[in-house]
């Protein structure tokens, strides 16, 4: 029971961490708090400066700022982006759910990938097709991910032209998607599995070397099935872990490929936002990204607890 | 002696030993310290220090001068050249320093700032370790990434915001690291002795426990390293580098953005890419190598001295 406070506390921590950064870094980076929250590109003139500075309390102290800041956020509000004329949270929303479908979908074919192959090279770690999975395994870990999103493109569809260049569809169905959404996924899948596959290998070469292996081959189980059966089940415990950790990571991994396959995600919209100094979406884009990686790690407890039974049990 | 030298005349061909005898410098042993590492790492990471520390031999010309832009590879231009008439390949071997240096000083600060945390909370113990951890937990949970994307659009880009701001974000798993071993050291012999002794305990934090983290937080510094690479690069492709300072992620990001990529020079884009994926790498490999190292001294017991 003390676990679970200590964890909601940690969670509500980091909650509260986040939305303070978020408040606090257009107020004390250099420069003008109301261009910062406005955007630096967008041109006012002195008198129009004042009167947003009123309008958005800037004037009054701290920490009423702070609560104001905090009711607007239980409104969805996330302020006002004046370049692209719209509500932030309304931005975001529109862009959002395709980031997470094709994150969510990479991540999952990454795990899977990851986890199978580092168990078989983990259970025989000498022969020489593991060692050289390891190898290439260790090269994609270390390729930032959109020099490998470049590559993709480049190859397969510049120069073989399977693949359309840009955009999730051409016509909304379900093919055209799939076709589009193709190359992007299997680079973001492979940097994923890239990062499961070490420390699947490492846990499992780990595992097998414990007694109940032993004891399992001394029964008389084949190896597939020692592997499958009972090392997998606790090697893949640290799996759970780094997901959650690594979420955040992919997150921004595929944020960097949107951009390179011209997706129109969070990635291409926060790119945007650089380039135009658009602070308000920045700011959106950050608290948004932060609060979905938080919820990822609070599903990876939970799912901990039901795959762990040492855990729920109180000791 | 005589005998000695009789045996190394019928054996001329041992040149090892010879140099062991005449030198006073026994190669065996160095080779043998070298096989404990990864030697292929070790060899990359050696040829882009060189580079890095000496980018005026290799490089066939300065790398501001100017030729004519868009030029394919030829045997004047190695690379060709790009958009603003500079000679790709010398720009590459100067990119190696600013990239390397942006990796090394932003590890040093997360690993000095991961070092105090994990080392005073694996320690004194108690609530301060709670304390500490439940930070570290905190920060561990919020996305690098966009927080440095957000930091770099407020901050004017410049290379030292951007090694503060990765140093300072990348201490987590350090402090983790150094803590659980810390925790392992304070029941130590020598430190219970150290302690009976009376010695105060920053004392004891530099002169006992230190040491002995050595070997745990090489491996950490090098990966802290290469991650700190792959994010400065990823931050240059946003535009957030500083540009002024050319490293191998701003020359991927200029190609990409101006036109290399779209006129089919392969010649701009995949080196620096290639480069960078290759230093990440041996620096990586050199790290593993030590927590290889490392995996085993424990099962010998090394540790349990």
């Amino acid at each position: 029971m003390r676990k679970v406070v200590k964890k909601t506390l940690r969670y509500a921590a980091s909650f509260l961490l986040i939305v303070t950064l978020n408040f606090a870094l257009p107020r004390l980076m250099p420069g003008d708090p109301v261009k910062n929250l406005i955007g630096e590109d967008v041109y006012v003139s002195e008198a129009v400066m004042e009167e947003l500075r009123i309008e958005m309390g800037l004037n009054r102290p701290l920490y009423e700022q702070f609560t104001a800041y905090i009711g607007d956020l239980l409104m969805f509000d996330l302020g006002y982006s004046y370049h692209l004329h719209s509500p932030v949270a309304e931005v975001l929303r529109e862009r959002i759910g395709w980031t997470l479908l094709f994150v969510g979908v990479s991540v999952l074919l990454g795990a899977a990938l990851g986890t199978l192959l580092g168990a078989y090279a983990g259970w025989k770690p000498e022969t020489k097709a593991n060692r050289l999975l390891c190898y290439g395994f260790i090269t994609l870990s270390c390729t930032p991910p959109y020099f490998l999103a470049l590559l993709c493109l480049h190859i397969f569809a510049f120069k073989l032209g399977l693949f359309p260049f840009k955009g999730f569809y051409d016509v909304p169905t379900l093919g055209s998607v799939m076709h589009h959404m193709f190359l992007p996924v299997t680079v973001m899948a492979l940097f994923s599995a890239s990062r499961n596959f070490l420390i699947m290998r490492g846990s499992v070469i780990q595992e097998k070397g414990q007694l109940y292996a032993l004891y399992a081959r001394a029964k008389g189980l084949y190896d597939i099935s020692i592997l499958f059966r009972h090392v997998i089940k606790n090697a893949s415990l640290p799996i759970i872990t780094l997901l959650a950790l690594d979420f955040g990571f992919l997150f921004s991994g595929a944020l960097f490929t949107e951009i390179v396959f011209s997706l129109n995600g969070m990635g291409t919209l926060i790119y945007d936002a650089i380039m135009g100094k658009d602070y308000p979406v920045l700011q959106g884009a950050f608290l948004v990204i932060a609060l979905t990686v938080l919820l990822a790690n609070m599903l990876a407890d939970l799912l901990y607890a039901i795959a762990d039974p040492r855990v729920r049990r109180p000791t | 002696m005589m005998q000695r030298e009789v045996y190394l005349q019928k054996n001329t061909r041992q040149w090892k030993d010879f140099i062991a005898n005449y030198l006073d410098l026994d190669v065996r042993k160095y080779k043998r310290a070298l096989k404990k590492f990864n030697r292929g790492g070790l060899f990359l990471f050696a040829f882009f220090l060189i580079l890095a520390l000496f980018p005026s031999l290799f490089a066939p010309y300065s790398p501001t001068e100017r030729f004519i832009s868009y030029e394919a590879p030829s045997t004047v231009h190695l690379l060709g050249t790009n958009d603003i008439g500079n000679d790709i390949l010398s720009e590459l071997i100067y990119g190696a320093r600013i990239s390397m240096m942006v990796g090394f000083a932003s590890a040093c600060i997360s690993t000095l700032i991961g070092l105090m945390i994990g080392l005073c909370s694996g320690y004194f113990r108690g609530t301060l370790d709670e304390l500490l951890m439940g930070f570290t937990d905190v920060v561990l949970t919020i996305p690098k990434i966009p927080l440095i994307i957000i930091l770099g659009a407020f901050l004017h880009p410049s290379i030292w915001t951007l090694i503060l701001v990765l140093g300072l974000l990348s201490w987590e798993s350090i402090a983790r690291v150094v803590r659980s071993k810390t925790l392992q050291l304070r029941e130590s012999g020598y430190v219970k002795s150290a302690r009976c002794m009376g010695f105060s305990s920053f004392h004891i934090m530099i002169s006992d426990i230190f040491p002995n983290l050595i070997h745990v937080l090489l491996p950490k510094f090098m990966l802290a390293t290469a991650s700190a690479m792959i994010s400065e690069t990823s931050l240059s492709f946003l535009g957030l580098g500083d540009i002024s300072m050319k490293s191998w992620g701003i020359m991927l990001s200029f190609a990409f953005s101006r036109g290399g990529f779209i006129r089919d020079m392969w010649w701009w884009y995949i080196p620096p890419g290639i480069c960078i994926t290759l230093c990440v790498m041996s620096i990586a490999l050199i790290g593993f190598g030590f927590e290889g190292r490392e995996k085993e001294n424990e099962k010998r017991g090394v540790d349990a001295e």
